[in-house]
């Protein structure tokens, strides 16, 4: 199905081999960079790409490493988007701040050469690509070949992507180990503060007006990588049978929980915690009535110096929680 | 003057009329077409459209012009163009302006099924078109079960519509309400509706359906002129009334039906199509032709503003309803007789 | 006595009977109230339930049914009672049998107001928002009745629910444009598209209760007017009516009543729509029997919807928007099937 590559203008100058490995041959002779993308293809090309065009969340994390892309586009407003905090966008061009939006005009005018994205397995699309967008936005597609790290049950696998994709564009080494090194630590700050509170149990929710969410650290994969590194997150017991990425209570039942750490989910902090303060039950839920609570990075991190900070923070809030709130 | 013309000499002058109105129209659709693939960051050239078309021009202007726009400019074409003459059919047989498919519940049945689809993880190209055929002709062959009472009366199939299409919204808000963030902004992305979002597939299935439809037209505006006449003495003329409303229903139900699935539920467009071309076509009466060409008109000027008015682009829907609302408002306001409210 | 004029005679004799339905329909309505105030997604044991009236300790069961089912029955019971008066108020106005909140798009005023204020000030709980609802219910039904009572000949029936859908319209493209653009404002609107009674707990009932109460103590006092507008314009003036500032008069008790209802638990539709036709049903066409039947079964109808919302699923709620919705729609199309509702 994939088109022949818009790529005639820039063709000649960039030399572009293919789109991927399998019909690669064709052109041939030199293969200077080469990356296995997250749908399991190889892709090549004859020349390192340069110009990058890439979501916004995959922007920042290549620019974590030195890579900095000429053109980005987002599912929010930048400003808002709590993902897309601490990063400068200054001089690279916006192509979209809306889902499935995306001015593949503007795109082609810059003439990328690589296109990046998280590749979402479920729906097998890259971010921004996937069904339900513009018949437009899909072209962006053609423009140059779409790479990225698949999403995966860790964010730190994930991220670990981004390094090795951000490496063969010719990122410095050094600057990737550093930033590799400092995380590490964070860590293992981490860790060694859940083992100081081995009993400290916690739950992450996310409260709406009539409903309590609790999120499933299965389909989580920072909660996951908190269980990995010794944080006890509540595995709920019935997720929803339709959707199990959370366990959906009715608002009289969000004491089935009793956790000793309450963590609400960051994307709509303090909306959400000032929600779950109106409904009368969270006199109920001890960790709330008690103030034992912080936030979670919800389903966004891409960066190493993101998640440092959130687990120094997180490390320290469990240094300072009472690990026995809840008597069993 | 006027007092002396015959019968047949009116007749000639509406005939007259009416073409006039339809070759307006369809120059008109025929100019936003061609500025609807000019116009972008700057205006295209008409040299480099026609290049562009050709593919012979610049590759980058020939990627611009057939992939991104063509595309674009066809769909909202011909769904304005569906959606037109769907929204005329209906009125016309059921003889009242709020009969329009989308305020009777084929357009809220056809979004039922389609955010059902989503929410529930399809993601093929295929099946959310498909599924908002379905949905929209299952809506309509249930509103039609439950208003058949030895035969149709317009209002009774109005008052089942508008319940239906409560009971179809009710289904849609909770599932958007119970969906995770991703599918809630996928389902609430297709509920405004957008031109853009029309896949190759469905502008296939959308241009051969239109193709059809001229034929169907031929014989849907004489059994509506028939039925215009009162049922009464369309019974005594010999025509079979109710089958042909049926028939007549059932191809605006697949002309909205298609149209819906390629774009999502436009506002607006078929409800004010017919209304409008007959504000211009004066005492001519009605044509189905130029309702479509109005409905093609609007559309395509609501996906113009839709991409190029605001520093940002949005859904055409957006549009439609925002333009359509006061354009409703202002009719009630200023309609002078209640005759050109029907 | 002009309101003899109204109410034929022998319907004196049958007055007696409609006080006795009323009174038993009151009877249900306390039933169901108890109910509600027993069942729920949460398991506690009925007469432990009513227990925790007369016990003061503390416990999560007792914060649930005191703080919680309380609040939201009796949240339902007004906004029914609201509904289905202001239903049946708007339908002899608008001569329309199909006239309630939703075709007169104040439910889409209310909800377009909310999404507004998310995506102004930030997502924020439901006894915040439930002033901007307010504000967009009033101000949608006060746009419609402009609209249509501009111009020749005034606010004809056609010409009010061509206002309500293009005002419906005008706010759901309002709604959508924000909501596509900002996640806030999506977050908001999830929580108003659909009608629901979870959520909603006293601040919001001690914010919406006094223009329920004095909304429907009037409104109980309109029968007799609407009555002789019923009889029709000419023969209403006839009788002294000043039709002009009656119909702006009730139009205006209309915006309070489903202001306060949207405000406190979003969009519910049918309510307003059925259950005066029910009411009709029962008691003929004198507004006074109408008003108070709706009064009684509005609440009924919405208590009952909720508790069935709150045992279909296990565990969790369905909004009782939807099952509203999803048991009226049948309803109200077997209605129209089988009673001849053009004639009111």
């Amino acid at each position: 199905m994939r088109r022949p590559l818009f790529a005639a203008t820039a063709a000649a100058a960039l030399l572009l081999s293919g789109c991927s490995a399998s019909d690669s041959d064709a052109g041939g002779d030199e293969v200077a960079w080469s990356y296995t993308s997250g749908d399991g293809e190889t892709y090549t090309a004859a020349e390192i790409p340069t110009r990058i065009i890439a979501e916004a969340s995959s922007a920042k994390a290549l620019m974590e490493f030195g890579i900095e892309p000429i053109g980005i586009w987002a599912s929010n407003p930048i400003e808002e988007d709590v993902s897309l905090q601490g990063v400068d966008f200054s001089g690279i061009e916006v192509l979209g701040e809306e889902w499935g939006k995306i001015d593949v005009a503007a795109a082609a005018e810059l003439q990328p050469d690589l296109i990046v994205g998280d590749w979402w397995p479920v729906e097998e699309a890259y971010s921004g690509l996937e069904a339900g967008v513009e018949e437009e936005s899909k072209k962006l597609a053609e423009l140059a070949p779409v790479v990225g790290p698949a999403q995966s049950d860790s964010v730190v696998t994930l991220i670990e992507g981004y390094a090795e994709l951000a490496e063969t564009l010719g990122a410095d080494p050094d600057q990737i180990a550093e930033s590799r090194t400092a995380f590490d630590a964070a860590v293992a700050d981490f860790q060694a503060a859940t083992a100081e509170k081995p009993g400290l149990t916690a739950l992450a929710v996310s409260p709406y007006d009539t409903s309590y969410a609790i999120a499933v650290p299965e389909h989580a994969p920072e909660l996951l990588d908190f269980q990995q590194w010794g944080l006890n997150v509540i595995d709920p017991e019935t997720p929803d049978p339709d959707f199990p990425y959370w366990e959906t209570l009715s608002m009289e039942n969000a004491d089935k929980y009793q956790p000793d750490l309450l963590l609400f989910d960051d994307r709509w902090h303090p909306g959400n915690e000032d929600t779950l303060a109106a409904a009368p039950i969270s006199s109920s839920i001890t960790a709330f009535a008690a103030g034992q609570t912080t936030t979670w990075p919800g389903y966004w991190l891409h960066t190493y110096s993101d998640y440092a900070s959130e687990l120094t923070r997180l490390a320290g809030v469990i240094r300072s929680a009472d690990e026995n709130l809840v008597q069993e | 003057m006027t007092a002396v013309l015959t019968v047949s000499g009116q007749r000639v002058l509406a005939h007259r009329r009416i073409r006039l109105v339809a070759a307006g129209l369809a120059l008109t659709a025929a100019g936003l077409f061609w500025l609807a693939i000019a116009i972008g960051g700057e205006l295209l050239p008409p040299v480099e459209v026609l290049t562009g078309l050709t593919g012979t021009g610049e590759p980058s202007t020939v990627f611009i012009v057939r992939e991104l726009r063509l595309p674009r400019a066809a769909a909202a074409l011909l769904i304005g163009l569906a959606l037109g003459a769907a929204g005329t059919l209906f009125q016309r047989v059921l003889g009242n302006p709020l009969a329009s498919p989308d305020f009777l519940g084929v357009t809220a049945g056809a979004g039922t099924a389609t955010v059902t689809a989503i929410v529930f993880g399809a993601s093929s190209a295929l099946l959310l078109p498909t599924a908002a055929l379905a949905g929209g002709a299952l809506t309509a062959m249930l509103i039609y079960l439950f208003a058949w009472r030895r035969g149709i009366s317009a209002y009774r199939f109005i008052l089942v519509g508008v319940g239906v299409a409560t009971f179809a919204q009710s289904i849609t808000s909770y599932l958007v309400a119970r969906a995770e963030m991703r599918d809630a902004r996928e389902a609430l992305t297709w509920l405004v509706g957008s031109v853009g979002m029309a896949s190759p597939e469905a502008l296939t299935l959308l241009a051969v359906t239109m193709a059809l439809f001229i034929p169907a037209a031929v014989y849907a505006s004489r059994v509506l002129r028939a039925l215009e006449l009162g049922d009464a003495t369309a019974l005594v003329l010999g025509s079979r009334t109710q089958r042909d409303r049926v028939l007549v229903l059932g191809i605006g139900v697949v002309l909205i039906a298609v149209a819906t699935a390629a774009a999502g539920p436009i506002a607006f467009i078929a409800m004010l199509a017919g209304p409008l071309a007959r504000l211009l076509l004066r005492r001519a009466g009605q044509s189905i032709a130029a309702a479509a060409l109005m409905g093609a008109v609007l559309l395509q000027t609501a996906d113009l503003l839709a991409q190029h008015a605001l520093p940002w682009p949005v859904s055409t829907g957006v549009v439609t309803g925002v333009f359509g609302a006061p354009y409703i408002a202002w009719t009630l306001i200023t309609a002078a007789r209640r005759s050109d409210l029907r | 006595m002009t309101a003899t004029a109204v109410v034929p005679p022998a319907s004196m004799a049958r007055s007696s009977v409609r006080a006795g339905v009323l009174l038993a329909a009151t009877g249900g309505l306390v039933l169901l109230a108890l109910l509600s105030l027993t069942l729920g997604s949460r398991d506690v044991a009925p007469f432990e339930a009513l227990r925790v009236f007369t016990d003061p300790t503390p416990s999560a069961d007792a914060t649930v049914i005191r703080e919680m089912r309380l609040p939201r029955t009796l949240i339902a019971i007004g906004v029914g009672a609201a509904l289905a008066v202001s239903g049946a108020i708007l339908q002899s106005l608008a001569r329309n049998p199909l006239a309630d909140a939703g075709v007169f798009g104040i439910n889409a005023g209310a909800a377009a107001a909310v999404v507004v204020s998310a995506f102004v000030f930030g997502s924020m709980p439901v006894s915040g928002s439930v002033w901007f609802a307010f504000l967009g219910a009033g101000a949608t039904t006060v746009a419609v009745y402009v609209i249509a009572a501009v111009g020749r000949e005034g606010a004809t029936p056609v010409k009010l629910a061509l206002a309500g859908v293009c005002i419906t319209a005008l706010c759901g493209s309002v709604t959508s444009a924000l909501v596509l653009a900002d996640p806030d404002a999506l977050e908001e609107l999830r929580m108003w598209q659909v009608g629901a009674l979870g959520g909603r707990y006293f601040p919001v009932l001690t914010q919406v209760a006094p223009f329920l109460v004095i909304g429907l103590v009037l409104s109980l006092c309109t029968g007799r007017i609407l009555n002789l507008l019923s009889l029709g314009e000419d023969l209403a003036r006839g009788l002294g009516v000043r039709t002009g500032a009656a119909r702006a008069g009730l139009f205006a008790l209309v915006a309070v009543l489903c202001g306060a209802a949207t405000a406190a638990c979003g969009p519910i539709v049918f309510v307003g729509l059925m259950v005066p036709h029910a009411a009709r049903l029962i008691t003929g066409p004198d507004y006074r029997w109408i008003l108070a039947y709706s009064a009684v079964l509005g609440p009924a109808l919405m208590l009952g919807a909720d508790i069935i919302g709150r045992l279909v699923l296990p565990g969790g709620e369905i909004p009782v928007g939807v099952v509203i919705g999803v048991l009226g729609a049948p309803a109200f199309v077997l209605l129209v099937r089988y009673r001849n509702l053009v004639e009111l």
